[in-house]
Parts: structure tokens; C-alpha cells; sequence
């Protein structure tokens, strides 16, 4: 609702938003398959850590 | 033959009472005294806020399992504990002694009682009255009924204002309002409604991305960046604008009002507004042998119960990791512990500020479904190690400053076009002495978003639930 057609001068006018190709690279199911293991790895690394 | 009563069967709780009859088996008594007849996986009501999924869907009868498992249930609350003679005074909530008090004896005492939904605190807050909430499943359902009002609305060609964040000046659990408003925003888009609606996020933090944890740094794009970057980044994909520094002291039909740091005194009007309050203590009362009240001693003012951390008062500059409590263990009686949300932290992660009002307006600490599901079954470890002959000492540890969290906010549900903002980090109080470039552990912490977050986020849902209802090998999955 409102449109903004100068990007700036508003604090939602500064931070990054996504293009086209960090779009794709979010939904291109391969690339997210390995990042689902990453994430992964790394959460079961960060249990493991977190208590004795 | 010993006997362990916990308090509440939250995450904290409830993972407590499960390792605690796995370890003692059937020669020792578990009790857990609760007030509701569920159980909720918390983090999914937010998907019943959005009619993802029903309450059904977030919850199951405790006394089921318990039968199973063989602990001793009590739908009851806890309104007093006598330290000294070791029992608890509950009042029972359900069934034919509804209302009826009991004292339950104990050999050790947990307390996971979570925390007290604090509506009152803010004049107006809350579903009874002008806005709605996510905290219980029923909260989020009727959060659900009267979005799809406002969908309706936009549906038939009346824009829309919705407001969504804190609702106190001094509210924590910024992630679950985060991620409601990604979904809210989502849903919207979805039904190709965004330019009907008007998104705003109010929050009391600083900066956005601070979480209550004084902000994260995260590995993103080649660059270490700060989570208000990551949190403005999302908020701005999804064309929602927002208010920081904010503290909301009163709201009225349509309208919330609020005073930021700068001392200004600011409305914002609203047609829907989900605002999350702030927490306190469930206010249990302590008496010693004599019957003198010493819930001061055990509880701080904000009636969490104290426990092996740092009290001591100090600025924010000396503020240390090793404040941070790691058994969960009441100072005064060993035998009394608290887990998850009942303890008290030492003092904010956030950096406290004021207004030139003198009104507090920052975030108090988190405490999520991971760290409370760890300080559960550590707590039950080391109780069933004494029992047992064991370990006399504390042999397990889980202080926050030592452990990390997991945050994934997750918009939509379908396995192709959701989106999940995944964020970790380690750990969760930032130790500025081990880690003294960015506070945390930067080979540890992930700041991405993708699909990848989002089936992450679905099947920790069915995961813990396995883990949760007991079902074969339950153990195995991590907190």
C-alpha cells in the first residue's frame, strides 16, 4: 500500500534485496539439497557442542 | 526409591521428565504437575496463525505418553513450594478435583514452569482485548480467524493495516513475531493481495536482528554481516516497513501506543496487529520450615528462580560469559533446579536502554526450544546421577554462553516455494573474552536463505514430535 518511487531518504529504501540470480539459486533444488546437509552438519555440530 | 516432581511439560520440562524416567526407570517416581492437558510444539503455531496447519497439527495429550512411559501426570498448577519440607501445594485445573490443592512431596524439585504470558502489563494487550497473539495454540487459531477477516476485507477491495512485533517495551521472542509477519506478508503475496495491504513491524529493539541477543554477525555474500542487514533484507524483500526502538505501553481498538527512544510519544493504527507480550515468572510463592515467605530469596523480582549464575548487579561493560548459570541449580536448595524460561537470567543480553522518559525499552534475553530442550536433559542427567550413586557432582553442563541456537523462519508451506530464513549461531550469549573479534564462534554461524530452511524447519516439526510422543529411538534425535 503507498508506493515509493524514490529509493531513498526511508529506512526501507537501504538494505539489500534479492535479484534474479540469489531467486533462482534459493529454489534450484540441487544447490539447496547441499545446503540442507550443510545446515545440517552444522546444527548437529552446534547440539553437540552445547552441553557435556 | 526416589521421587522427582517437574513443574510444567513444556519443551524444558517435558524433555526433563522423559531422560529423567529414561535413566530411573521403574524404581524411582517421576511426577510432572501441569496446568494444560497438551503438550504444544511452540514453534509450529505459528503455521496455525496462518491456517498451515490445525491446532491438532502443534499438540497432543500428555497423559497418553506419560501412561506409557510411566510417569505420574498432574493436571494441576504449582502455587507454592516448601523447600525445607520438600513439597509443592498444587491446585488441580481439570476433571473432578478441579480447584482442589494437594501437596506433592519430592526428593528433587524442577521447576519448568515457562513463563507467565504478562498481557496485563501493557494496558490493552492481548486476544481478550485489543490484539492478537501467537504464544498458545489457541492464540494463534484465533489469530487465524480474524486474519482471514482482514483477508476477506482486502478481498473485497478494503485496504488494510497490519501491525506485528512487541507489544511491550521490554518484550523478548522477537523470532516467533518475525517469522509470523514473514508469513502473514507471504500469504498476503500469495493471494495477490500486497497492494491491499499496509505491513509494519514494531519492535523494541536497537536495531533490528537483535533478537534480544544483542545482535549476531553471520558469513553472507562473502561478507560478515550483521543480522540487522539479514532481518532489514528479508523485511524489505517482502515490502513490510517498520518502527524500531519502540516500546508500546497501551493499545486501543486500532491503535497502539508507544514511546521510542528518543522520548516520543508515537501512535500507530493498525486493523490487525499480533503483538507478543512480555514474559515473567508463572509467580510461584516460597515458605520456609516456619511458614515465613521466602520467594525473594529463591526468585528474583521477576519471579524466575534464581539459580548458579552471577547475580551480582554490574554495567553493561562487565558483563561476563561466566555470569551465565550451566546446572540450572538453586543457590539455596540443592535438591531445587529450574530449566528453560523459569530461570532467571543474570542480566540482558541486549544492552539496556532507557528514553528520556526513564522507560526501559530494549529486549530481554531469549530463550528458545533448543537451549530449553538441553537445560532439560541436563538437569535430568545430573539428578538421575545423584540418584543413581553415580556422580555426586555436576557432571553435565549447558550454560548459554557454551551453547548455540538455531533459528529458522520459515514463510509458507508447499516443498517448492516456501522460504526459510535460516540463522545459527554459537554461542547464544556472545563471549567477547574467547571469541574477542565478534563475540561468537563465526565458523558456526550461517545467515542464508532458500528452500533448504524451509524442509529443514518442516521436519524438525514431525522430528520432535517423533522425539516428543516417545516414539522408537526417541533419544537419539538431538534437542
Amino acid at each position: 500500500m503507498g508506493s515509493n518511487k524514490i529509493k531513498a531518504y526511508y529506512d526501507e529504501a537501504y538494505p539489500p534485496v534479492p535479484d534474479a540470480t540469489t531467486l533462482f539459486w534459493r529454489k534450484f533444488l540441487p544447490w539447496q539439497l547441499i545446503r540442507f546437509v550443510i545446515l545440517n552438519i552444522k546444527m548437529i555440530r552446534i547440539v553437540a557442542g552445547g552441553h557435556s | 526409591m526416589a521421587k522427582v516432581v517437574v513443574l510444567g511439560a513444556g519443551v524444558a520440562g517435558h524433555t526433563c521428565a522423559s531422560f529423567l524416567k529414561k535413566k530411573l526407570g521403574k524404581h524411582h517416581e517421576v511426577v510432572v504437575v501441569s496446568p494444560n492437558s497438551y503438550y504444544q510444539w511452540i514453534p509450529s503455531n505459528i503455521w496455525v496463525g496462518v491456517g498451515q496447519m490445525t491446532i491438532d497439527q502443534v499438540r497432543f495429550q500428555l497423559k497418553k505418553v506419560y501412561d506409557r512411559w510411566g510417569i505420574v501426570f498432574k493436571q494441576a498448577k504449582a502455587i507454592e513450594i516448601h523447600p525445607d519440607e520438600q513439597y509443592v501445594t498444587i491446585e488441580y485445573t481439570a476433571g473432578d478435583n478441579a480447584g482442589y490443592t494437594e501437596n506433592v512431596d519430592y526428593d528433587y524439585l524442577v521447576n519448568a514452569t515457562g513463563p507467565k504470558l504478562n498481557f496485563e502489563a501493557t494496558e490493552g494487550l492481548g486476544p481478550d482485548k485489543n490484539s492478537y497473539s501467537v504464544c498458545t495454540y489457541s492464540h494463534a487459531a484465533h489469530a487465524w480467524e480474524n486474519l482471514q477477516e482482514s483477508i476477506r476485507k482486502m478481498q473485497a477491495g478494503q485496504k488494510q493495516r497490519f501491525l506485528i512485533g512487541t507489544g511491550h517495551a521490554m518484550a523478548t521472542c522477537q523470532g516467533a513475531a518475525f517469522e509470523y509477519i514473514l508469513n502473514v506478508a507471504y500469504e498476503i503475496s500469495r493471494r495477490g493481495l500486497s497492494n491491499m495491504a499496509q505491513i509494519t513491524w514494531i519492535s523494541n529493539e536497537y536495531e533490528l536482528g537483535d533478537f534480544g541477543m544483542g545482535g549476531a554477525f553471520v558469513k553472507r555474500g562473502g561478507y560478515i554481516t550483521p543480522t540487522k542487514v539479514f532481518t532489514e533484507s528479508l523485511l524489505a524483500e517482502y515490502g513490510i516497513n517498520w518502527i524500531r526502538r519502540a516500546g508500546i505501553y497501551k493499545v486501543e481498538p486500532g491503535k497502539a501506543y508507544y514511546e521510542n527512544l528518543d522520548g516520543e510519544m508515537l501512535t500507530q493504527e493498525f486493523d490487525f496487529a499480533m503483538l507478543i507480550p512480555s514474559f515473567s515468572g508463572v509467580g510461584l510463592n516460597a515458605f520456609d520450615r516456619s511458614g515465613a515467605d521466602i520467594t525473594d530469596k529463591m526468585f528474583a523480582p521477576n519471579k524466575f528462580m534464581k539459580v548458579d549464575a552471577d547475580y551480582t548487579a554490574k554495567p553493561f561493560d562487565e558483563w561476563s560469559a561466566n555470569d551465565w548459570p550451566a546446572i540450572y541449580q538453586n543457590p539455596l536448595y540443592k535438591n531445587v533446579y529450574a530449566a528453560g524460561i523459569a530461570f532467571a537470567p543474570p542480566h540482558p543480553i541486549s544492552k539496556p536502554m532507557s528514553s528520556p522518559n526513564g522507560r526501559q525499552i530494549f529486549p530481554t534475553p531469549p530463550r528458545t526450544g533448543m537451549p530449553s530442550g538441553v537445560m532439560g536433559k541436563i538437569v535430568a542427567l545430573n539428578i538421575a546421577e545423584q540418584i543413581l550413586g553415580s556422580h555426586n557432582e555436576h557432571h553435565h553442563k549447558a550454560s548459554m554462553s557454551r551453547m548455540g541456537a538455531a533459528c529458522i523462519v520459515s514463510a509458507g508451506f508447499g516443498s517448492f516455494d516456501g522460504l526459510g530464513a535460516s540463522m545459527t549461531l554459537f554461542p547464544v550469549v556472545p563471549d567477547w573474552d574467547k571469541y574477542p573479534e565478534w563475540g561468537r564462534d563465526m565458523n558456526y554461524s550461517v545467515g542464508e536463505a532458500g528452500l533448504a530452511g524451509h524442509w529443514l524447519k518442516v521436519i524438525l516439526h514431525y522430528l520432535f514430535f517423533h522425539k516428543a510422543k516417545g516414539y522408537p529411538f526417541w533419544w537419539l534425535i538431538p534437542e
